[in-house]
């Protein structure tokens, strides 16, 4: 049996314990499997421990680091991207990455949480590619320069950030850092293994399905497929190896609507593995779900401004959820910036937490509980796709009740303590050797007064009768730019027309309809923009649907934007997997702008043909 | 993320090195002189969408009076090594669109620059499909047109209505584009094919090498492979189709000196011909020099300000030329207001001695039995490469020029050139220095160790090799050039042995050193490298032989504040037991 194979099996078995994409800790012992790759790290850190210290004139005792931490990510990635039935690219790539952090100073202060004024240290960092031969000895060579460098980088933050804060007449009084026991968990390496279907040919055939829609103009369909075995090692005596895998495929499609504004729309789908991904077939259902919106979209009347009662069904109120919620989860405290504008920044594009420091209070409605639990596997037997068992500074993660009967009781904790807590509870979460930031996993939003759906509706159209207005607006589905804009300049004129927006609750819907009251009709409109949905908004929500729905996302791992309807989403290459699940949610008031913007003007030159058939 | 550390910053700058490879002889070519091939079915897609783009926009008010479409099929493999280990081994087929629209006409266009802003004639472009379907292909190009259309339209507007009041020089009222001739020709298209595991331990094996050394702390091989198909067509009626392959290994390695100066040591070998790749000893004795080069490097003495005789070797010669003429030879340049304009008033006056002369010849594909790699059949802009006689005898003669005119100059030379994604603009191909004045190598070193006493200096300098050149044109910056000698010894004129010495850099003005070349070498050395400036990363070749000059001034290289590593390299450290002292 070759090693892939039997990598195989023990996912396999792994897979229906845990599901997914997290393996979680084996019984095996370190090195059982003569992991040269652990080896080298231990003895680099073994190293940097006993011996690694400058010595500064004028200080009597060397400067050492009190903690010294290595990641590494041994990866490979297949990305298949077709348009039309044609395609464009099929790529595989395996690399490993590095990253060294070390810090000096004190758990109390050190070189950490500061945002300085740093600039080009050369060549050799103290992250980048490593050999991906899992051998020993450039490992070892890879580890030492960039302990150095990161050492180095950490004695100079140290100093800069001791020189700011003496110019400050108040001291933070929030430690840097948490003190968390040590974890040591060796998982087998999961093989990457996408041989088992042609993902090219089905690229191919479900972008295909979008041919069959000539007023389309651009469109885009992506798979992509990674597995990682990730590697943490710290000088406090935490060794992890863990793998994970996740497989998505991410549709953009675009075009004009009859007055020349621009649209778009998105079909998106995530699995643990590839084989959980759907097939050619489904996806050509969901893309012409898609396909046929946006050619509706076209001819529907632009919305007009509107205040009045809003009823997100169950498939649109989950992504606000974790677009609302996001940044207020968040425990942890901001760094410190030597740039004050740095702050005001974070704080108008929505990344400071309005939850931070209100323990105790109530944030939510009384009926509601809001749970974030890393080790549910699936919802009513839906995968859920935000599952692990440690997260990436070493700390175990547990089910976690964040607010109960409306009242919040915890935050998502990094090891950066905050106002609230002094302790991880090991929401550290980061993709791709980024700073770890508090990160929702699977987040349950319940309510204990569940109304189904037909009384959700009827207690809708009669506060829309009771307000007298002519119609009243539901929102099927929420836009997700970081999948549905395909070109850069569109992404940069959506953020232009966001303008200020963004960190005051403004929110993209993509796909609403008039509701008439008096004969129930339904009429799309199209380029609604809602404002002012911030979590003051969620508080007061009206009435909660007992249809909880399941959506599998990539929460952004962009500080600052996280909240925002811009960016609170990434891509599946960008993203951190998580899951919300959340029901149908209505509000009694919520203020809705009218279509905005340039409409362009449309192409000169007719369409050339698109034949249906391939 | 990162990319392996190194690589990306080292890319910014214009990277040209020297090559001295054992290759057949090989032949002159004015087009690609590869055998009838069959048009791809993409050049049809293109012309059918050309017409019909073509007969809408071209009577509209402004007419788009100019429509080109380049579709470029990449192939890439690369396999890449560091420190003993794998780092990446890749391979890539893409295929990229770009389409050019000119509104206006050839006198005033949309890519007129007022102030400080100059529009493209083209978007940076977009991915196609890899398979050969020509309605996907005909719809990208049809979006792609529009948008240029609107970008031109909307850029003629505001040069028209620009209320700017330029001083209009006699290089101002040049056209903005020139009138040629269509070409077309259908070359075959390039089909790469490696086996890129003997390449994966290869670079295992050189890296590993570079492990011996304590000095060395990281080190960076990489073979790639290069197939480029280009399918050009425009309203004008040019049609071409043609394919090329090239192959290179690179060779890097990094250390520090005692003081924190970063030195590397770098050295590219490329060739054509799958035959020609350099063999296990080519490598090793490049990698035994750059090792010792290296050692030599981070123990040697820094060197201190002084001015004096010079002698550049070939490859450092090279260099310096590209940098200090070739760039500022480039017609574009000479249009150019904020520019320097160097040359723009000279052309005709003697401003290099009258032994030397040089040309930029793209349709030469060796010189000697080396591959140059800045041969190319036509260029970006779909004219005929040209051999063009710049300096004759030490007289400014003509420019490099791209399709952008200058009063004198109506038309391109062939040489508009540019990195996928970027506009076209005049540069360089292969620069080839010549003289008429040669003695040989040791004869010229002799005249240095003379010089030197004549100028009563205990010592000339040798620069032996030159790694990156950055030459700033632009009028705002002063005219000084920078290229960084990354080899230098003193000679000294009383027969001590040579000595090696660190951070050295070249100051002065251009035009002023130039003529203070008293004799050359009698054997021209080549370097192939990758040139970038504003439209782009291009390939390049300079060829020159060594050359004397009677004085030069150098400054010392800034250095890094990074001291050396605190720990001693793991495979030298003398400390066995890593727990050995102290603790955290």
């Amino acid at each position: 049996m070759n090693r892939r194979m039997k990598w195989a099996a023990v996912l396999l078995a792994g897979a229906g314990l845990f599901g997914a994409g997290t393996l979680a800790a084996q019984s095996k012992a370190p090195g059982e499997d003569n992991d040269q790759t652990l080896r080298a790290m231990r003895d680099e850190m073994a190293r940097s421990k006993a011996r690694l210290e400058l010595k500064i004139e004028g200080q009597g005792q060397p400067v050492k680091p009190f903690f010294v931490q290595y990641r590494l990510l041994d990866m490979e990635v297949k990305q298949v991207v077709a348009e039309f039935g044609a395609l464009v690219s099929s790529t595989t790539s395996r690399n490993r990455f590095m990253d060294v952090e070390a810090r000096v100073g004190d758990y109390k202060l050190d070189s950490s949480n500061f945002v300085g004024d740093e600039g080009f240290r050369g060549f050799l960092g103290s992250s980048g590619g490593v050999g991906i031969d899992r051998d020993y000895d450039s490992l070892r060579q890879d580890l030492w320069i960039a302990t150095d460098q990161a050492f180095k980088e950490a004695v100079e933050t140290y100093s800069r950030k001791q020189a700011y804060l003496s110019s400050l007449a108040r001291q933070p009084d929030t430690d840097d850092f948490s003190r968390e026991p040590a974890y040591s968990s060796i998982s087998p390496r999961l093989e990457a293994d996408w041989s088992s279907r042609n993902w090219e040919e089905e690229a191919r055939q479900s972008s295909a399905a979008l041919r069959a829609y000539p007023d389309l103009q651009d469109s885009r369909v992506a798979y992509y497929f990674v597995y990682v075995t990730e590697y943490l090692l710290t000088s406090e005596g935490t060794e992890i190896r863990k793998s994970r895998s996740l497989a998505a495929i991410e549709a953009g499609i675009e075009t004009l609507a009859t007055d020349g504004m621009p649209l778009h729309h998105f079909y998106a789908s995530y699995a643990a593995r590839p084989a959980g991904l759907p097939s050619a077939a489904a996806v050509r259902q969901g893309l012409n779900v898609a396909a046929s919106e946006i050619v509706a979209l076209r001819s529907a009347p632009p919305a007009q401004d509107y205040t009045g009662p809003v009823l997100f069904e169950a498939r649109a109120a989950a992504p606000l959820v974790a677009q609302v919620l996001g940044p207020a989860l968040n425990g942890s405290r901001p760094p410190i910036s030597f740039q004050p504008v740095f702050e005001q920044m974070l704080s108008g594009l929505g990344g400071r937490s309005e939850w931070a420091g209100r323990v105790g209070a109530r944030v939510l409605p009384k009926s509601v509980t809001l749970a974030d639990d890393p080790g549910a596997t699936n919802f009513q037997g839906q995968a859920l796709l935000g599952g692990y068992s440690v997260d990436e500074e070493g700390v175990r993660g547990q089910k976690l009740t964040l607010v109960e009967d409306g009242v919040l009781r915890a935050l998502l904790m990094s090891r950066r303590p905050g106002p609230d807590s002094d302790h991880s509870n090991g929401r550290g979460r980061a993709g791709f050797l980024n700073d770890a930031r508090p990160t929702m996993s699977n987040l349950f939003f319940t309510s204990s007064e569940a109304l189904s759906p037909a009384e959700m509706r009827k207690q809708f159209l009669d506060k829309c009768r009771e307000e007298k207005l002519a119609y009243c607006l539901v929102v099927r589905e929420m836009d997700n730019p970081a999948v549905s804009l395909l070109r850069q300049d569109e992404f940069s004129e959506l953020l232009a027309s966001f303008g200020g927006g963004a960190g005051t609750g403004d929110r993209l819907p993509l796909v609403v309809y008039r509701v008439y009251p008096e004969t129930g009709r339904e009429e799309m409109v199209r380029g609604a923009r809602i404002i002012g949905l911030n979590t003051r908004a969620l508080r007061n929500v009206a009435a909660m649907g007992n249809d909880l729905f399941v959506y599998n996302h990539m929460q952004s791992q962009v500080p600052g934007f996280a909240g925002t309807a811009l960016g609170a989403f990434g891509s599946a290459q960008s993203g951190l997997p998580a899951a919300v699940v959340a029901p149908s949610l209505l509000f009694d008031e919520l203020e809705v702008r009218g279509a905005r913007g340039d409409p362009k003007r449309m192409p000169l030159v007719p369409a050339p043909p698109l034949t249906a058939a391939r | 993320m990162n990319r392996k550390r190194g690589i990306t910053t080292r890319s910014l700058l214009c990277i040209l090195i020297l090559l001295a490879l054992s290759l057949p002889p090989g032949a002159r070519a004015g087009t690609a002189d590869s055998p009838a091939a069959a048009p791809s079915p993409l050049l049809a897609a293109m012309k059918t969408e050309l017409d019909r783009s073509t007969a809408v926009l071209g009577k509209l008010d402004p007419p788009a009076y100019y429509i080109g479409y380049t579709v470029t099929e990449t192939q890439r493999a690369e396999v890449s090594g560091s420190n003993g280990a794998l780092l990446s081994s890749t391979e890539s087929k893409s295929r990229w669109l770009e389409v050019a629209v000119r509104a206006g006409s050839y006198e005033l266009d949309n890519t007129r620059k007022v102030g400080e802003r100059q529009a493209s004639s083209a978007g940076p472009g977009g991915p196609v499909p890899l398979d050969n379907d020509a309605e996907v292909l005909r719809r990208a190009i049809w979006l792609e047109t529009d948008r240029q259309y609107r970008a031109a339209e909307q850029a003629l507007i505001k040069i028209k209505t620009g209320k700017e009041v330029k001083v209009e020089t006699a290089e101002g009222q040049a056209p903005d584009f020139s009138r040629e001739k269509p070409s077309t020709y259908i070359g075959a298209p390039a089909e790469l094919s490696v086996n890129r595991q003997p390449w994966e331990q290869k670079v295992r094996d050189y890296t590993r090498y570079f492990r011996d050394s304590a000095a060395i702390i990281n080190s960076i091989v990489t073979f790639s492979a290069l197939g480029q198909t280009q399918y050009q067509v425009n309203s004008e009626g040019t049609e071409l189709q043609f394919g090329q392959i090239r192959y290179r290994l690179e060779l890097f390695i990094q250390g520090k000196a005692a003081d924190g100066m970063d030195i590397n040591r770098y050295y590219n070998f490329d060739w054509v011909n799958p035959a020609d790749a350099p063999d296990e000893k080519a490598v090793r004795a490049v990698s035994v020099t750059l090792r010792k080069e290296m050692e030599g490097l981070v123990a040697a003495p820094l060197v201190e300000p002084t001015a004096g005789p010079a002698m550049l070797t070939g490859r450092a010669a090279a260099v310096f030329f590209h940098e200090v003429f070739g760039h500022r030879a480039e017609g574009h340049r000479q249009k150019d207001i904020a520019e320097g304009q160097t040359f723009a008033r000279k052309v005709g006056e003697q401003i290099f001695p009258d032994f030397l002369s040089i040309t930029d010849d793209p349709t030469l594909r060796k010189l000697g039995k080396t591959d140059l790699l800045g041969y190319y059949p036509y260029d970006d802009e779909g004219v005929r490469a040209e051999r063009v006689p710049l300096v004759v005898h030490g007289v400014l003669k003509r420019f490099e020029m791209s399709r952008s005119p200058l009063v004198g100059f109506p038309n391109s030379n062939g040489h508009g050139r540019r990195q996928i994604g970027y506009a076209s603009v005049s540069r360089q191909g292969n620069l080839i220095v010549s003289s008429s004045r040669m003695v040989t190598n040791a004869q010229l070193r002799q005249k240095l160790i003379e010089l030197a006493k004549t100028q009563g200096k205990p010592f000339g300098l040798l620069i032996d090799d030159i790694e990156g050149g950055f030459t700033f044109t632009g009028r705002g910056q002063p005219q000084a050039f920078q290229v960084q000698p990354l080899v230098v010894y003193k000679v000294y004129t009383d027969g001590r042995p040579d000595e090696l010495v660190r951070g050295v850099d070249i100051v002065g003005t251009p035009l002023v050193s130039l003529t203070k070349i008293v004799a050359t070498g009698d054997t021209p050395e080549v370097f192939n490298g990758y040139c970038g400036a504003e439209s782009g990363s291009v390939p390049v070749a300079a060829a020159s032989p060594a050359i004397l000059i009677s004085e030069l001034e150098v400054q010392k290289k800034e250095t890094s504040t990074d001291k050396p590593p605190i720990l001693p390299h793991p495979a030298h450290d003398p400390v066995k037991d890593p727990a050995k002292k102290g603790g955290l």
